[in-house]
Formats: C-alpha cells, structure tokens, sequence
C-alpha cells in the first residue's frame, strides 16, 4: 500500500513491527525482504514519486571548502527511490582486505569479514539488476576476453576484477508496483521524520515525529526503527534529536558525524601503448546483459607491502575540457555540456574563463571528426537515451593511442573528516547540516605509490610507457573535490562505542531498537562504489531483524504500550 | 491384470509422452484416443475419436478401468469435451477413475502461495474461464483426480519451450525488469506425466486436487535467462516497457491475423513470428506461486531440476531445427 501523508488526519499515531526512514536503495531493499512475512512495516519517504523542490530544499547545508565538497543537496535526492534516481549503476563489491584491520590504515577493520556479507551480495546484485554475482573474468564468462593491457603480467596489478552496471536501476521506479501490491507493508510519501523520541532512560525509540511540509505532524511507534536516510541525513538526525542524550543519539563518545570519507577520484597520467589493439577498455556484455568492464585492481600484498590503501584505476580518454585530443565526440560532450546532469557536468568544467577561443576549437574538432561524431551521437542515442539498460559510459579509443587513467582511491578514515549540525534550521525546524570533509596526506600518497608502481610495471614488462607528475597527484585528484554521491561513515559500525557509532548489527549503541541501514555503517570506504555493499548491508539488517522478531514472545514490546497495533491512523483525542 | 487406460488427447503434447509411459509399465495397457492417429498403432491400441461426440466417447471407455482427460484445445474444446466426457462417466455402469489435466489458470488472478483449496477464479479470460468450468463439471462426477499443471515445458511444449525460443533466438523476449517480475510456475512435461500415473495408482483420490510445479519457481526473467543459456541465445537483451507494449498493442494483433491466414490457407512453408499477446504478458508479472506439497507428500512428486529440464528441451529444440 502506498499512501501520501499529507491526506493523513493531522495528530494521529501510526504503528509496525518496524519502521523504517527513507526509500533509498537501503530502505526499499528491506522492505523487498520483509514482504511475504508476518511484519508489518511502514517505510517512511520525505518526498515524493519524482523530484520536489521545495523537499530537496530540506537536504540544503553548509560545506566549510566548497572547492573541495559539492553542496549538501546534490549528488543526493530526496524523494522515493533516494539517490538511485540519479545513480551512474556501477557495482562493485568491497574486496577482503577493506574489511581487515590494517595496522597502517587508522581506525581500520569491519566488525566482520568479507565472507558474512557474501549470501546477501549475491541478492543485491540482483536487486541492482547488475546480473550474477560475478566479478571476476572467469566467473562471469565463459569464452576468453580481450587483455586490458597486452602484455602486462605480474602481480601488482590484477585486471581480471570486473565492475558490473546496473541498469542503472531506480529503486524506486523499479520496485513501487511491489511495494503497493505488498499487504504487509505501508508505504507513506511526503512523511519526514524531524523528532526521534526516545524514552527517558534513553535506551529505545518511544515515538517518531513525522511532519509534512503542509503542516500536519503525526506520530509513529514501532517495535524497531531503522535510519536509512542516506550517509549525511542519518547522521543528521542522530544528531539534532538531543532530548534526552545531550549530546545527540549514539553520541555519547562525540563520533556520530565523524570519519566521514568519500572517495578521492581522478584523471591522471598519460599511458602510451605501441597500437590500437594494444588495449581494451570498452565493455563486454555478461549473459544476463550487465554491461561488466575491467579495470586496474592493486593487489592487496602491494597493499600492506607499501602501507597504502586500497585503488582502482580504468583507463581513460583525455581530459574532455582540452580541446588538444581532437576528438569530436569529446567536444560534442564539452559542447552540450549545459545539458547534462549537475553530478555528471562537473568534469566538464573549466571554470568559465576558457572563453570563445576554446568553444570554437571544440567546434572545429567535432565539424572535423564529423563522421565518428555521427556515429556517437546514434550510439549515444540508441543505447543509453532509449536503451533500459544504458551504455554506461563514454568510451572513445584516443587517436594517438594516449590514455590517461581514471583512478579511484580510498580515503583512510580520520575522526577530523566530519559534519556537524549548522546554525541554520531547515522548513520544518531541523537545524541544517554543515559539511567538514578533509583527506589526508596518507590519502594521496596511496595514489602517488600505486601509480609509481604502475608506471614500473609498464616499463617492466615493455607494453607502453606511462608517465605522470607525482607532485601534480594531489591537484588531479581533489581537482573536483570529494567524489560526489559517496557519502560514507558517520555512523560506523564497531565493537567499542568510543570509536563507533553502531554496533556490527547497525544497532546503535546504547539504544536497543534502532538501527542504521546505508553508507553511514562504513568503518571503511575501500575501492568501491558504495550502492552494491549498502544494499547487501541492509538485507543483512533485515535478516537480523526478523531474526529478533521471530524470537520475540508476542506480548513484549521494547518502546511501545501494546505489541503491534495494525497500521492505521488513531485519531488522538 | 493391466489396468486398461483410456488417453484422451493422445497424440497432444503430454498425451503422446503419457501413452508411452503407460506402455512401459507393468501395471498399464494404453488406448489412445485422438482425432488423428500419429501413434504406431502396432505399439498400443488406438481409437479414433471426437471427444465431443458422446456414443464414440461412451464406446471407447466402456471398458476402461481409467480415462485421462488430455485435450488441449480452445475454450469451446476444452468445455465441450469436459461436459461429454464427465456425462458420459456418470452415466458408465462401472465408472472409471479420471485424471482431469486442468491448469493452474483456475486460480485467475491470485497472488501470493496458493494450495489446491483456493477458490476457483475465472477472471483470466477465456482459457481460464473454460478451465474452471470444465473443474465445476468434474465436480459432479465421482472418482476424479484433477492435477492442476502450472506451465508445462519440455521437448514438444509449442506454449512454453518452442515459442519462448523463438521469442529469445529474436531477442523480443529477455530481461522484461518489472513486467517480467512474476513467479515462473514451471513444470517439466515428464513430472506431468509421472503425476499422472502417481494418480492412477492412489487409492481413495477422488475428488482430490494437486497443483504442480516446482517447490522453488524462478522468476519468469530468471526463467528466460536459463532457457536462453541452454539455447545459446545470450546475452539476453533488456527489453524496455515501451517496447513491450509495442510488442503486444502494435505488433500483435497483424501478426495474429497472418498468423490465421496462413493457417487457412494451409501455407506450411509460411513463417510468421509468433505474436506476444498481452494476455501472457500479464501473466509474466503475476506473482502467484504454487504450493506444490500436496503434491510431493501424497502423489510421492520429485522435481526435475530446471536446468536439466531445459538442456534436454534446448537439445530437443536444435535437433529438430527448430533453433
């Protein structure tokens, strides 16, 4: 059943067995699980089925270096579905070692290995529509596949790992029919949570506060709530609910907010290769149709030999703004750049000061490579505007057989890296959040080493040559600041409730029926996109939660007077 | 003594695999009964008959111990034989057993886990309509089994297997996302047939029900992607929603009507793509799955795993040309 709250009665109660904010990947990936059982569930969106201005306007905040952080309201969407919306649908899985404790990557290690997420990664890889959990060449095909790099061998680099493409699937779209077909579970839009309430020895959830922007407030008591409202808006509710910690929820070692990573990406470097056919950096298309590509992995012993953390890398076509690779597909983006996505645009950006002079010479390459430009522009048309299942990328074979390197690095987690609540409040009365993001030399170094390496490895086993100018590595990769959408660790999970938030559970500490779905959980941020591992984390979460409730005698109840009263609206006297 | 059973629909896709099943018991002599004989009849008795037409009918199962009810057919078909046939029955001095092959359209438009005491739906068109009434027909009648298959695949299956290949070698069907979400209740045509001589064989069964299928279904997409692994027809394409109402909205209604015409005109060597219809475009996003444990526990049912299933479909399929 899917409801709006605005046409509920202002000053009612709602109940469930579990209540869970926020219809984002976590969110809805729960409730897909819960379906068919005996809970009833109410999941809670602030928004709407599409875009809202005036809700996105909620998300609004302050970012202390805006160089370095984009605004709190993009690369994020508040309304049913979340930010699979507007998600590019790259799956990747975290590897063993984001797990471990490293000795040399500070306030490392998973409260739990690779292994316990594995039978639900398998099921959010097919939740994501990115096929089978299949990540390796020899897993995913059976026939051999082209070499990324001809010739390249050795053990620093593996390019037999594979990211695999979700369509890229809304999660919102995609699952709304089952959702409202679902008799166990109560869908209501246009609700947001603003109060967590809980009761006055502050260890569970008495009530929620849920207010729409029309005005009307009505109250939600459910046996457990779940925080799924994305990276940044868990904390900040954790944060400004202070009733009764004062300090905020699971806030009483002051880490909620805190090691707050996203990942450091970047274009950089220049790999010559001696022909055309030396490389493959395009896609190969699995059985079950996910587009699944290779990339540059570090091994894990590189790893711990050097002290670095964990980075991936794709090769690359030239940077798109310099008009020197005349290419005219290149130019083509560069020219139509106004029509593309805020969160997709911003490698585009020269700054503004570029001016006609580099317009026209953008012109000249695509009126020159007219051809190929027709070509893409069909390409671009039939297989990522209509297609489904989009055409992830662009891939364009550069004319000198030059590629640059795409590299994605973790950012090591550091406790100054923080947001906090802003001096702002928001239209429903919520302070705004204010956004601290800060790398670290350490975050750097991890990619000036590997790419040392790499370049070694190149001339080792004579494939090409690579060149790249270490003292220009923090520039490129902070270039366009944190990358954006990743919004990881505010509220990570751990053993000791000094340095972590929640327990391996998601549950937070000291507060036994709430719980933490999403990318806040991550002590870690690895090599990988997050969606993939926040939706294994959250069918982790719910297995845990019927788990309790099947064990729970039906006539207890942790923060409400009667066990579970079906979902519907009691008007209050 | 053998037990003389009577295959109406003999020579339709699961009659002809039922009568050879029963000839190689020890326990079983098949009739096989049908409009056309495609039978050796030097390996079993055959009778040519209407199943409509009641005295053929009558002649044929007089001294049958057991009678299967097989036809396939269209609405009429399927009404008209059940009415002759259960008339018939009651009216026999000694009645023989029947096993009644209804489907599992009888539950319409159900969602969720149903089990053979589900109430009877006949809200998915005409099949399903004639389905149930045939159903209600054999309720008057006295020692009925009534198996109620869900969709039958294997080496044969025009519905299920050759058109689903056709549809998958064309790439008109693959991954549908959402539309292609529902529960594949798939079962493979020789579970049918064991089902069936199971049936035969248990005692005190009249009047009894058993839905069957496959204890763990696929989803209709994952189903595709299977069959279309062991035809070779992969990668599957992502087919959009956009296009599959084109398929079944624009496309096939003028293929339908080649379709007929070339049937009139007995135009064998004419090849039309088979339509989609938007009925079983529905059905591919219905989310009913059947609870098939009556049929494990008292008909003694073991599955065959799909993708033994369908290797010997898609293998069955590449020798006969057919992909």
């Amino acid at each position: 059943m899917m409801e709006d709250a605005r046409d509920l009665p202002d000053g009612g109660t709602l109940n469930a067995d579990i209540c869970i904010v926020g219809a984002g990947a976590a969110g809805i990936a729960m409730v897909l699980d819960f379906m068919g059982t005996d809970l009833q569930v109410l999941l809670l969106e602030s928004g709407g089925l599409t875009f809202e201005k005036d809700t996105q306007a909620l998300y609004s905040g302050s970012v202390v270096d805006p160089h370095l952080h984009s605004p709190p309201d993009r690369y994020r969407q508040r309304c049913f579905g979340g930010s699979t919306t507007i998600w590019g649908g790259r799956c990747v899985p975290f590897d063993p070692i984001d797990f471990e404790a490293r000795s040399y990557v500070a306030h490392s290690g998973w409260p739990f290995g690779r292994e316990e997420l594995m039978p639900h990664y398998e099921r959010a890889n097919r939740l994501c529509e990115a096929g089978e959990f299949a990540y390796t060449v020899g897993e995913a095909f059976s026939a051999p596949r082209r070499e990324m790099i001809e010739g390249l061998r050795g053990s620093a680099f593996s390019s037999d790992t594979l990211e695999r493409f979700s369509c890229p699937t809304d999660f919102g779209a995609r699952y709304a029919h089952r959702l409202r077909a679902a008799a166990n579970v109560r869908v209501l839009l246009h609700a947001n949570v603003t109060g967590v309430g809980l009761n006055p020895a502050g260890r569970a959830v008495e009530r929620l506060t849920v207010r729409t922007l029309t005005g009307k407030t009505f109250t939600v008591g459910a046996t457990h709530v779940v925080l799924a409202a994305g990276g940044l808006e868990v904390a900040r509710l954790l944060l400004a609910n202070r009733d009764v910690h004062r300090n905020g929820i699971g806030n009483g070692h002051d880490v909620v907010g805190r090691y707050y990573m996203c990942h450091l990406a970047g274009t950089l470097g220049a790999l010559t290769v001696p022909r055309p056919d030396a490389v493959w950096h395009g896609y190969d298309i699995a059985d079950d149709g996910a587009y699944c590509r290779r990339r540059l992995a570090l091994a894990p012993q590189v790893q711990r030999d050097l002290h670095i953390g964990n980075l991936v890398a794709r090769l690359h076509h030239p940077r798109i703004v310099d008009p020197a690779h005349r290419t005219g597909i290149l130019s083509l983006l560069y020219l139509a750049r106004a029509l593309i996505p805020y969160e997709y645009a911003r490698r585009l950006d020269d700054g503004g000061g570029a001016g006609l002079l580099r317009w026209l010479q953008h012109a000249r390459n695509v009126i020159l490579d007219l051809p190929a430009t027709i070509a893409f522009a069909w390409h671009l048309l039939r297989d990522r505007r209509l297609a489904e299942r989009k055409f992830p990328s662009i891939i364009v074979k550069p004319k000198n057989n030059c590629y640059s390197l795409d590299v994605h690095a973790e950012q090591q987690p550091n406790p100054l890296s923080r947001v906090t609540l802003g001096t702002e409040r928001d239209a429903l009365g919520l302070p705004r959040l204010h956004i601290d993001w800060h790398y670290t030399r350490r975050d750097v170094e991890t990619v000036q080493r590997a790419l040392t390496l790499f370049a070694r490895e190149i001339d080792h086993w004579r494939v090409g040559r690579f060149e790249y100018n270490p003292q220009t590595v923090e520039m490129e990769m902070t270039r366009y600041g944190a990358y954006g959408g990743h919004h990881l660790g505010t509220a990570r999970m751990g053993t000791d409730p000094r340095s972590s938030v929640t327990d391996a559970q998601g549950r937070v500490h000291g507060v036994d029926n709430l719980f933490v779905a999403g990318a806040a959980l991550f002590p870690t941020s690895g090599q990988a996109n997050p969606t993939l591992t926040i939706v294994a984390l959250a069918l982790r979460t719910a297995a845990h939660l019927k788990h309790l409730h099947a064990r729970r005698p039906l006539a207890q109840s942790l923060a409400i007077p009667s066990r579970v009263v079906p979902m519907r609206v009691r008007q209050t006297a | 003594m053998k037990q003389r059973v009577v295959v109406l629909g003999a020579t339709g896709f699961i009659g002809r695999r039922l009568v050879a099943a029963l000839a190689s018991t020890p326990w079983a002599t098949p009739v096989a009964a049908g409009h056309r004989s495609m039978l050796p009849p030097a390996l079993f008795e055959t009778v040519r008959l209407d199943a409509a037409h009641e005295p053929s009918l009558a002649r044929a199962i007089d001294s049958a111990d057991a009678v299967v009810n097989c036809i396939a057919g269209n609405a009429a078909t399927i009404v008209g034989t059940a009415r002759t046939l259960f008339a018939v029955v009651s009216r026999a001095p000694r009645p023989p057993r029947v096993i009644h092959l209804s489907s599992m359209a009888v539950y319409g438009s159900a969602v969720g886990t149903v089990d053979e005491t589900a109430p009877l739906n006949a809200d998915g068109g005409a099949y399903a309509a004639a389905k149930v009434e045939a159903e209600r027909l054999a309720a008057s009648c006295g020692d009925v089994v009534t198996l109620r298959p869900g969709c039958v695949y294997g080496p044969g299956s025009v519905q299920w297997s050759e058109r689903i290949a056709r549809w998958l070698k064309a790439h008109r069907v693959g991954d549908l996302g959402a539309a292609g979400d529902g529960t594949c209740n798939l079962v493979y045509v020789n579970d049918v047939v064991a089902a069936i001589l199971a049936a035969l064989r248990l005692p005190g069964a009249a009047g009894q029900a058993f839905n069957l299928g496959s204890p763990a279904p696929p989803t209709w997409n994952e189903y595709f992607l299977q069959f279309a692994r062991a035809l070779g027809a992969v990668p599957v394409r992502r087919i959009s929603r956009r296009w599959l109402v084109l398929e079944t909205k624009l496309w096939a209604p003028p293929l339908k009507v080649v379709e007929l015409a070339a049937r009139l005109a007995r135009l064998r060597s004419v090849s039309v793509p088979p339509p989609i219809p938007p009925s079983l475009l529905r059905s591919w996003s219905q989310e009913i799955r059947l609870d098939v444990r009556k049929a494990q526990q008292v008909l003694g049912m073991a599955w065959t795993p799909a993708d033994i299933g369908l290797r010997h479909t898609a293998g069955h399929l590449r020798l006969s040309g057919m992909t």
